[in-house]
């Protein structure tokens, strides 16, 4: 049964691989893209080949539009010259085909129309990060601007002599901190025999570290949920990442099949790589260069996934600097029992770039410990020892 | 003049003709070749599937491991299962004895409803498990649990099976983010032999 299954696998395989070897592109519907500049705003045009049900989101200096589709398309993109618009992409996922237009910077507006007789969403993107309209190196310098004072550095300014500094970041020398509180929204985590929900524990253990942090540290501390939301593991790694966060810290209560575990843990990342996974990130490297050029679905899915994993790979070591510390702190401040630092392939690390860990916090199936995690001065207690083990490590690494 | 006008649509249409050939031609070697190969992998695998070969329809003896609450750790435990002629089989009896779960008092990986709906070995060595959904609608879904989980499978099928290098595991047949929010099963596994216990 499995080798006839295997078998008509392959051949299925081998015959999609050749279909796409002979028709090349026209067997898939096409999406075309387009984009084109005007005076005060960048309009990107998306022509659907058929009427399919969407959804538009942002995400940082990206949006999003999702189709609802289990087809794959064929994303014919003219090529990008836009002030605003970096780039095209798409992701296949499963029922989801998703457009993924790159902005220049995480600071625009948009709006949205569809032309439904010509199957065309309308996207028209407007500056929001204050330069002059039309600003863009290649562009001749804007007239002078009528108030010398203006802050930006603009071509004429630079012309002028002064020294360039071209990034004036808002958020400069502001350090962010991201902290993640598991589960949320229908996605209720573990449930403690009483009825304690984790993600109820983890939002209010995380809203204590954050007002500690904030009144002792000048960081600027981040929530991926502040209410009792569904968020995606994947946009809570991208929260931190669009934040450019310094430091990652996942919340959450531990939960097992027996009653008798108990104690707190902290995890960093483990990659579960093998030889192939090495030989790939080797291609990949090698052939950096190529990205540009359109490549087949199955090996952009497989780039994709790659690049994704391998975000909070840089940062093992000090994930694994930061877990030891806060662990250490827990031991001392909690009272709950040792179980030390672990690595496990968690999800919601794999696109972190930046140190991360997830702090267990005791045991939510345990009813002794599930008393202790509603009470308000065992989570301040939490939050406590994690910040003292976030002093310790900011400290070790300045 | 007149005989080369004549000529170049017939050279045109003999050029037309050998191109169709050639593509002919280029299928049938293609599909051909494909076949080949499938049945070169299918006979290959149960060669490989038995280092020790017990003949089919025997008792053989496989190791399983389970998660202990103590140490956090997968203690083996021994069970027959028959022999067969092939891996995928025993392996599919080794994940039906998981979801039995222990006779030693250790943690059962999967709740007792699981049903493992299939499970295939693909050429490059990776298991593909699928389980009903039971595996995560009765899951706790802690982290602890979910590691629980997923090492007790994925340890157990690499190491009886040489063959199985990695391990996949689906949900009614499809690929799931994670059980319970936590552990990544976006992924093959690959085997974590520093969590059996010694």
């Amino acid at each position: 049964m499995i080798g006839a299954k295997k078998t008509t696998r392959r051949l299925a395989s081998l015959s999609l691989l050749f279909f796409s070897l002979l028709s090349f592109a026209a067997a898939q519907p096409a999406l075309h893209v387009t984009s084109q500049d005007y005076e005060d705003y960048s309009r990107v045009i998306i022509t659907f080949p058929s009427d399919l049900p969407f959804t538009l989101e942002r995400d940082g200096s990206l949006l999003l539009v999702k189709i609802q589709s289990r087809l794959s398309f064929r994303l014919r993109a003219d090529p990008v010259q836009s002030r605003l618009v970096k780039s095209f992409n798409w992701v296949k996922s499963n029922d989801l085909f998703i457009v993924v237009i790159q902005l220049q910077d995480e600071r625009f507006r948009y709006d949205s129309f569809r032309i439904e007789r010509k199957r065309q969403l309308v996207l028209d993107f407007y500056d929001q990060t204050g330069r002059p309209a039309g600003w863009t190196a290649q562009s001749p310098p804007p007239p002078a601007p009528p108030e010398s004072e203006i802050k930006e550095e603009t071509p004429a300014t630079v012309a002028a002599g002064i020294p360039p500094e071209l990034s004036p970041p808002p958020a400069k020398g502001i350090r962010t901190i991201i902290i993640d509180p598991g589960h949320g929204g229908l996605e209720v985590g573990a449930k403690g025999q009483f009825g304690t929900l984790e993600k109820d524990v983890t939002l209010a253990i995380s809203r204590k570290l954050k007002a500690v942090i904030e009144r002792n540290l000048s960081f600027n501390v981040e929530l991926t949920r502040d209410k009792d939301t569904d968020v995606s593991l994947g946009d809570r790694a991208s929260i931190a990442n669009n934040q450019r966060a310094e430091l990652f810290i996942s919340i959450h209560a531990n939960s097992s099949y027996r009653r008798n575990a108990n104690g707190s843990e902290t995890f960093f990342l483990s990659l579960n790589a093998s030889d192939e996974e090495a030989r790939r990130l080797a291609y990949l490297e090698n052939n950096s260069a190529n990205l540009d050029r359109p490549i087949d679905n199955e090996s952009k899915d497989e780039i994709m996934m790659i690049l994704w994993d391998m975000a909070q790979s840089a940062y093992l070591k000090q994930s694994q600097r930061l877990a030891e510390i806060i662990q250490d702190e827990l031991n001392s401040l909690l009272g709950t029992k040792d179980r030390g630092i672990k690595q496990a392939p968690f999800k919601v690390l794999t696109g972190v770039a930046c140190p991360a860990v997830l702090v267990e916090v005791a045991f939510i199936s345990n009813p002794e410990e599930e008393k202790g995690l509603v009470r308000e001065d065992f989570q301040q207690n939490v939050a406590q020892a994690i910040y003292r083990g976030l002093v310790r490590y900011i400290k070790l690494m300045s | 003049m007149k005989k080369k006008r004549n000529i170049t649509p017939v050279q045109w249409s003999l050029f037309g003709l050998s191109v169709v050939v050639v593509l002919v031609l280029a299928v049938a070697l293609f599909r051909g070749e494909g076949g080949e190969k499938i049945k070169a992998a299918a006979e290959v695998s149960p060669a490989e599937s038995e280092p020790e070969p017990v003949p089919p329809g025997e008792a053989k003896t496989v190791t399983l491991f389970f998660l202990s609450e103590e140490d956090s750790l997968l203690h083996s435990e021994e069970r027959k299962i028959l022999a067969g002629t092939s891996i995928g089989g025993e392996a599919e009896q080794v994940v039906e004895a998981l979801i039995r779960g222990s006779e030693k008092g250790f943690v059962n990986p999967l709740p007792p409803e699981t049903r493992l709906r299939q499970l295939f070995i693909s050429k490059e060595g990776v298991a593909y498990v699928d389980f009903s959904k039971d595996i995560m609608e009765k899951h706790p879904s802690g982290s602890s649990a979910e590691l629980g989980t997923v090492y007790s499978i994925v340890n157990t099928l690499a190491y009886n099976f040489k063959p199985i290098k990695k391990v996949f595991i689906l949900v009614e047949g499809s690929e799931k983010e994670t059980l319970g929010g936590h552990i990544n099963l976006n992924q093959a596994f690959v085997p974590q032999f520093s969590l059996n216990a010694r």
